[in-house]
C-alpha cells in the first residue's frame, strides 16, 4: 500500500472536517477522492501532503510514518485548485524550482525541465510568465513542477475546478493517459462524479467527513453501499419502496410481471438520445423512467397512457431513507 | 517517452482586472468636462504649477552663482549631506521593519493586533510639530528612560523613523494580504524551506510594493521639517537638517539662496515620484 | 475547508513567530507608542488644570478656532477639487493625463517650508509676481487667511484623489453608461450613480486630508508668519510655548492635536469593515 491513514480525525473549531477516516491507497493506482463540497475530502488531502496536521490518527507514505513529518520532507507533489503557479518566474524556472531546492546539477535540471514541458505540450513556452498562460495552460504548468520532484505521491485538489468544461473535459482525458504513462501513485479531489467516474481506478466516496464506500467506479455504481453513494453517483427513482436508477425501471403497455406498478404517465420529455418519463402510480409514488429513443418510440408512448412499471431484472437498488452513516 | 495528445488551448487567460487597461483610456472630453479640467487647471497651477516654478525662476535669476555660493556653504552642504544620508538610513530600516510589521499584522493573530494597526497611522496624522514633542518627552532631556538624544544626529535619525513608519507597512500590507498562501503550500510540497519559501517566493512579490513604500519614505524624509524643528537642535554642521536651513534662509530674507536649495529638494522628490511611478507601471504591467 | 495553512511561512516556527512578535511590538512601542503615551500623561499630570488653564489663554483658544477654521476651508476646497480631478483622471483621455497624474503626488514628497516658500514668491504683496496685484485689488495672501488655506491645500492635494481613483478604476463606467442609457443627463448620473459609488472613498479621503490639515506645521509657518492672536495656529503655537518654557501649555495643546488626530483614525477605521460590507 502507498498511503496508508489511519483514524484520522480533524476539527476546525465546531467544524468536524473528518471523523476517524481510515483508507488503504494501493501503490501505481489513479484514486479520486469524490463528494459534495464541504465533505472533507480536500482536508484529507492536505493531510496526506502535510499541509494541515491531523488531531487524531497516523499518515503512512510508501511504509514511511509521516505524521509528523513537514511537508517539504514528504516527497509528494501538489496540485492546486487555483494552480498556486510562481508569478515571478518563468514556466521553466517554475518546474526546475523543486530540482533547484534539491541542488541537482544544472545540466540535469535543464534536462528534466525540458521533457517534463514536453511531456506537457508547453515546450514553447517555456520562457513566458504563468501570466502569459491560458488557465489550462497554467494548470499543465503546476503538474509539471509537481511531478518533477518524481514524487512518490501526486496529490491533485480539485485540479479542474477552476477550468472551464470543455477545458476540463480535455484535461481530465488527458490526465487518465499521463498517468498511464508515468505510473506515480496519483490521489485527486473532485466533486463531480462523472470526472471520477470517468478518471479513476478505484473511487473513495466521502461525505461529512466519513467514508462511504470505496471501490472501482463500476462497484460504487452497481452496489452502492448506501442511499447517500448511490444518490451522488446518479439520478435515482423510488419504486415500491425500493430505491433504484430511472434507467432500470422496467415500462410496458401492459401488466407483464407480477407486482408491477400500474400508473399514468403524466409527463415526458426527450432530451437527445434519451426520453424521460414521469409516471403517476395509483398508489401515489411518482416514478422517473428514463427509455431509449429507440424504445419509446416502440411503445409509442403518449402523456396521459396507462402504462405498467417494474424494476428491471439486476437492477442496483437499495432501500430508502437507511441511514448514511457509514 | 511518447505523450498523450492534448488539445492545446491556447486562449488567454482571463485578466483579473479585466478592462482596466481599456478604462485608463477613456472617453474624449465634453465641452462640460473640459471646463471642468480648465478650473481644475487654473486652481492647480496656481496652487502648485506656478508656485513651484517661481522657485525655480528665482533661483536661476541669480544665475548659476547662486548655487556656486550655496553649494560652497559649508553649513548647507554639511544639512544636505545629513538630510540624504540620513533619510536613506531610515528608508533602509523602514524596508526591513515595514515588511516584518506587515508581515506580522496580516499573518500573525493575537490580542491587540487591531490596535498596532491604528498605531501604524499616528505618525501620518499627527501633527509634525507634536511628533517631534512627542519624542522629546520620552528621548528629551528628561527622558524618563534615561536615553537623551535631543541635539544629536541620533535625533534626525529617530524623528524620521517615526514620520516615515506608516509608508512601507501601508503599501506592502495590501499585497501580503492579496498573496495567495497556496503558492508558498506548493514551494513547500516541492521541498522548500519555509526560509527559501521566503527567500524566493513571498520576497520576490513584494519588492515591488516594498521599493514604492521606500520611494515614499525618503521623499517623507528628506522634506521633513516639523518634527526635527524641536528635537535635533538645529545645530549648523551637526543636527541642523535642509528644511530648517531653508527656514533660516527665510527668516533671514535671503530668497535667493532659499530658492536655490529648495530647487535642489524639489529635483530629489522629483526623482523619488518619477521612481514611484515607474515601480507601478511595471507592477502594473506584470499583472 | 483548509482557510487556514499551517505550512504558510508566517504561520511556521514558534521560536521565529514570537521573535517577530516582540521585534514589532518592541519598535512601535519605543517609537510611537510610549511616546504617545507620554504626552497623554504630562498633560494630565495635574489632572484637568493644564488644559483649563491653556483653554484660559486666549491665544490658545484664538490658535485653535483659527485651526479648524482653515482645515475645514481647505478640506471642502480639496474634496470638490479632488472628486472632480479624480473622475476627469480615469474616465476622461486627454493631453498630458499621464504628467498630471504624476505631478498630482508631488505635493507629497514637497518640504512644507519650501511649499511656503513657493507661495510667498507669487503671492507676497510686496515683491510676488501676483501678489501685489491682489493686494491693490484689496486680497491679501500671505500673511493672511488665504495664504493658509493654500498652503494646507497644496498639502493634502494628492489624499482625497489617491483615495478615489482606485475605486473608480474599481467600479468602472458600467453603471453610469446604465443609467446614461435610462435617460440620466451627464449632472444626474454623477449623483445618483458615481457619487453612491466612491461614497466611502471619499469619506475616507475627507478624514485623512482633515486630519493632516489640522497638523500642517511648516508651510503654515512660512505663509502665514506668527503673530499671535492673529495667524497663529495651533500647532506653531504649541511650538512657541515650549520654546518659551510654557511646556505645560504646549503639551495640553499638543494633547489636543493627537486626540483629535486619533478621533480621525479611529473614525477611518470604524468606516473600514463598512465599506467592505457595502460593496
Amino acid at each position: 500500500m502507498s498511503i496508508e491513514v489511519k483514524g484520522v480525525s480533524k476539527r476546525f473549531g465546531d467544524f468536524v472536517a473528518l471523523d476517524d477516516v481510515n483508507v488503504s491507497l494501493p501503490t501505481g493506482q489513479l484514486t479520486a477522492l469524490l463528494g459534495p463540497s464541504g465533505g472533507g475530502k480536500s482536508t484529507l488531502l492536505r493531510i496526506i501532503a502535510g499541509l494541515d496536521s491531523a488531531d487524531t490518527g497516523t499518515v503512512t507514505i510508501a511504509g514511511t510514518e509521516a505524521t509528523h513529518l513537514p511537508p517539504q520532507k514528504r516527497n509528494v507533489g501538489f496540485v492546486f485548485q487555483h494552480y498556486a503557479v510562481f508569478k515571478h518566474m518563468t514556466v521553466a524556472k517554475n518546474v526546475a524550482f523543486g530540482l533547484e531546492i534539491r541542488k541537482r546539477p544544472k545540466a540535469e535540471i535543464a534536462a528534466k525541465v525540458d521533457e517534463l514541458l514536453r511531456l506537457v505540450h508547453l515546450s514553447q513556452f517555456a520562457h513566458r510568465l504563468p501570466s502569459q498562460l491560458s488557465g489550462g495552460q497554467r494548470q499543465r504548468m503546476a503538474l509539471a513542477r509537481a511531478l518533477a520532484v518524481e514524487p512518490t505521491v501526486l496529490l491533485l485538489d480539485e485540479p479542474f475546478g477552476a477550468l472551464d468544461a470543455k477545458v476540463r473535459k480535455e484535461l481530465r482525458e488527458w490526465l487518465r493517459r499521463l498517468h498511464d504513462e508515468v505510473h506515480v501513485t496519483t490521489v485527486f479531489v473532485t466533486h463531480d462524479q462523472e470526472e471520477a467516474m470517468e478518471v479513476a481506478d478505484e473511487i473513495v466516496v466521502i461525505n461529512e467527513g466519513r467514508v462511504e464506500q470505496v471501490g472501482t467506479p463500476d462497484e460504487l455504481y452497481d452496489e452502492p453501499a448506501n442511499d447517500f453513494v448511490m444518490g451522488f453517483l446518479g439520478d435515482t427513482t423510488v419504486l415500491n419502496g425500493v430505491r433504484l436508477r430511472p434507467h432500470d425501471v422496467h415500462l410496458s403497455r401492459a401488466p407483464e410481471l407480477a407486482g408491477a406498478a400500474e400508473g399514468v404517465i403524466s409527463r415526458l420529455l426527450r432530451v437527445g438520445f434519451e426520453v424521460r418519463a414521469t409516471v403517476l402510480t395509483d398508489d401515489g409514488e411518482e416514478v422517473h423512467v428514463v427509455l431509449t429513443r429507440t424504445h419509446a418510440r416502440q411503445l409509442e408512448l403518449r402523456e396521459g397512457d396507462r402504462v405498467w412499471v417494474t424494476p428491471a431484472s439486476g437492477a442496483a437498488s437499495v432501500p430508502p431513507m437507511v441511514a448514511t452513516a457509514g | 517517452m511518447t505523450t498523450a495528445p492534448v488539445a492545446v488551448d491556447s486562449r488567454p487567460a482571463r485578466k483579473r482586472r479585466s478592462a482596466s487597461s481599456s478604462r485608463r483610456s477613456g472617453t474624449a472630453l465634453t465641452p462640460a468636462s473640459g471646463l471642468g479640467l480648465g478650473v481644475s487647471m487654473i486652481w492647480f497651477s496656481l496652487l502648485v504649477l506656478i508656485p513651484l516654478s517661481a522657485i525655480v525662476v528665482k533661483a536661476s535669476g541669480g544665475g548659476w552663482s547662486t548655487y556656486e555660493a550655496v553649494l560652497t556653504s559649508e553649513n548647507t552642504r554639511a544639512a544636505l549631506q545629513l538630510t540624504v544620508v540620513s533619510a536613506l538610513l531610515i528608508t533602509l530600516v523602514n524596508m526591513v521593519m515595514g515588511t516584518i510589521i506587515a508581515w506580522v499584522l496580516v499573518r500573525d493573530r493575537f490580542h491587540g493586533k487591531a490596535i498596532l494597526d491604528l498605531v501604524i497611522d499616528i505618525p501620518f496624522a499627527m501633527p509634525t510639530i507634536v511628533a517631534g514633542l512627542v519624542l522629546l518627552s520620552l528621548y528629551g532631556p528628561q527622558s524618563p528612560i534615561g536615553v537623551q538624544v535631543n541635539g544629536t544626529r541620533w535625533s534626525v535619525l529617530l524623528a524620521m523613523a517615526f514620520v516615515t513608519l506608516p509608508f512601507v507597512v501601508r503599501t506592502v500590507q495590501p499585497v501580503l494580504e492579496e498573496l495567495d498562501t497556496d503558492v508558498e503550500d506548493a514551494a513547500a510540497s516541492l521541498g522548500s524551506s519555509r526560509f527559501t519559501t521566503f527567500r524566493r517566493v513571498v520576497l520576490p512579490a513584494l519588492v515591488p510594493a516594498i521599493f514604492a513604500g521606500a520611494a515614499l519614505a525618503f521623499a517623507r524624509g528628506i522634506s521633513e521639517y516639523g518634527a526635527l524643528v524641536l528635537i535635533s537642535g538645529n545645530l549648523p554642521r551637526k543636527t541642523e537638517v535642509v528644511s530648517v536651513r531653508l527656514f533660516s534662509f527665510l527668516e533671514g530674507g535671503n530668497t535667493e539662496a532659499a530658492a536655490a536649495v529648495a530647487t535642489i529638494m524639489l529635483f530629489v522628490a522629483l526623482l523619488a515620484i518619477v521612481a514611484l511611478d515607474m515601480i507601478q507601471r511595471r507592477v502594473a504591467r506584470r499583472g | 475547508m483548509a482557510s487556514t495553512s499551517s505550512t504558510a511561512v508566517g504561520n511556521g516556527s514558534p521560536v521565529v513567530k514570537w521573535v517577530l512578535r516582540l521585534l514589532v511590538v518592541g519598535y512601535l512601542l519605543m517609537l510611537v507608542i510610549w511616546p504617545t503615551a507620554y504626552v497623554v500623561r504630562h498633560t494630565f499630570a495635574d489632572g484637568l488644570t493644564g488644559i483649563q488653564e491653556a483653554l484660559a489663554d486666549p491665544d490658545v483658544v484664538h490658535a485653535l478656532k483659527l485651526t479648524v477654521e482653515v482645515a475645514v476651508i481647505s478640506v471642502l476646497i480639496n474634496t470638490v477639487f479632488g472628486v472632480g480631478m479624480s473622475l476627469l483622471l480615469v474616465r476622461y483621455t486627454f493631453i498630458g493625463k499621464r504628467a498630471l497624474s504624476v505631478l498630482i503626488d508631488l505635493p507629497l514628497s514637497v518640504s512644507p517650508v519650501v511649499v511656503g516658500l513657493a507661495l510667498i514668491l507669487v503671492y507676497n504683496g510686496r515683491f510676488g509676481w501676483f501678489g501685489p496685484w491682489l493686494e491693490d485689488h484689496g486680497l491679501q495672501v500671505v500673511f493672511a487667511r488665504p495664504g493658509m488655506v493654500m498652503a494646507t491645500c497644496f498639502v493634502i492635494l494628492p489624499l482625497v484623489i489617491r483615495e478615489i481613483v482606485p475605486v473608480l478604476e474599481e467600479l468602472g463606467d458600467d453603471q453610469e453608461q446604465a443609467a446614461r442609457s435610462l435617460g440620466a443627463n451627464g449632472w444626474q448620473s454623477f449623483w445618483r450613480v458615481t457619487l453612491p459609488g466612491i461614497k466611502w472613498a471619499v469619506v475616507y479621503g475627507v478624514v485623512l486630508s482633515l486630519a493632516r490639515a489640522l497638523g500642517e506645521f511648516g508651510a503654515i509657518k512660512v505663509v502665514a508668519g506668527n503673530v499671535g492672536g492673529d495667524t497663529q495656529v495651533a500647532t506653531v503655537l504649541v511650538q512657541q510655548k515650549y520654546q518659551n518654557f510654557e511646556q505645560q501649555t504646549a503639551y495640553s495643546v499638543a494633547f489636543m492635536l493627537v486626540f483629535a488626530a486619533v478621533l480621525c483614525l479611529v473614525v477611518v477605521a470604524l468606516l473600514r469593515p463598512k465599506e467592505g460590507k457595502e460593496r
